[in-house]
């Protein structure tokens, strides 16, 4: 799902920056400061359980490959701020260790794959908690990826219509490759994130800000 | 008008061989590049683009990666060869070749390419590795600013 460096214009990576970077301290500020230091341990594991997560590629019937997010548990568990600065410590390790993504394209993968998906996810567990908390949980994070699969298709449709020379797939074909196994992988991230909230809720100190 | 037709006539297999096409096999000039995911998954029959370093709007040879994910160059000069595959889904490579005056590709290879190397156990290990080690600093940081005020 990760938009690989080269794929976008400036005229994209740019406004997404600027979005980004107010995000990026507001969420370092709330969720990373002194007032949170007996979650971070937490934090930091689960963290680096999205980045191992990130790197396991699923096979989908048709030749592509997808994979888990780990953030909306963070989301659902600590808020979507804090689930979009994990991702961007997750991504910007991706494109300096890996070579996957990259740095211009770092705003717009992580306000899809960090913010915008797991925000999502995070509101919908909010609205069905009071109903079911599993079910809350499975489809709170079950419905971030396709979320963040559409905003990088849109992301990417708008780019071949802004300059097909960075990008020369028109929006349904993008849309198409990726929701699908967005929606399959969602149903493992939402199996995930169901279990992990589960096994949180029974440790001391795992309650979030 | 029997001269003239002898003439035309004569001329026929010149014309003929004019239309031949011809061929050359060249050996251990071309770059090679493939495509993977990071699980090792290569990217086949994916569309690419190589552009010249010395016209980076028009591309200088475009086509489809083979089955293994391959495709391959013969650069005809020395400088930055950009190749980029592009997939349907957003996937893809986006890549600078170095190619010196000989024809050779620069044997310094980047930060990612040496990492491709680990093996598929290690690299995500090495991020958590990574990861944990910033929460731990920033855990110790936070507690010592917390106990000082």
């Amino acid at each position: 799902m990760h938009v690989p460096d080269g794929f976008l214009s400036p005229l994209v990576t740019l406004p997404a920056y600027a979005a980004a970077t107010p995000l990026w301290a507001l969420g370092v500020r709330r969720h990373f400061g002194s007032a949170q230091v007996e979650a971070l341990p937490v934090l930091g594991s689960l963290t680096a359980v999205a980045f191992v997560i990130q790197t396991l590629m699923i096979p989908i019937p048709g030749g592509t490959s997808t994979h888990l997010l780990g953030v909306p548990l963070l989301a659902l568990r600590y808020g979507p701020l804090a689930a979009f600065v994990a991702e961007s410590l997750v991504l910007v390790l991706q494109a300096l260790l890996l070579g996957a993504g990259g740095v211009t394209v770092l705003a717009v993968n992580a306000l899809a794959m960090g913010l915008i998906g797991p925000s999502a996810g995070w509101l919908l567990h909010r609205v069905l908690r009071p109903v079911h908390a599993g079910a809350a949980a499975f489809l709170g994070a079950a419905v971030a990826l396709p979320v963040a699969a559409a905003v990088v298709a849109g992301v990417l449709g708008l780019q071949q219509r802004l300059d097909p020379s960075y990008f020369p797939g028109p929006l349904p074909v993008v849309a198409a490759a990726l929701l699908l196994p967005a929606v399959l992988a969602g149903l493992l991230e939402g199996a995930y994130t169901l279990v992990a909230m589960r096994l949180l809720g029974r440790v001391r100190g795992g309650a979030g800000a | 008008m029997k001269p003239v037709a002898f003439l035309i006539l004569s001329l026929l297999p010149a014309a003929g061989a004019a239309h031949e096409v011809l061929h050359q096999i060249g050996r251990g000039r071309a770059v090679d590049v493939t495509a993977f995911e990071s699980d090792g998954e290569v990217l086949s029959d994916r569309p690419f683009e190589v552009f010249a370093p010395t016209d980076g709007a028009k591309p200088w040879q475009s086509g489809r990666t083979d089955r293994a994910g391959r495709l391959a160059f013969v650069p005809s000069g020395p400088g930055a060869w950009r190749v980029r595959v592009v997939d349907d889904s957003g996937h893809g490579l986006d890549v600078v070749v170095d190619v010196d005056a000989s024809g050779a590709v620069s044997p310094e290879p980047h930060a990612h390419e040496a990492l491709h190397t680990l093996s598929f156990v290690l690299r995500p290990l090495l991020g958590a590795a990574v990861i944990a080690g910033i929460f731990f600093g920033l855990h110790r940081l936070r507690r010592r600013r917390a106990g000082r005020t």
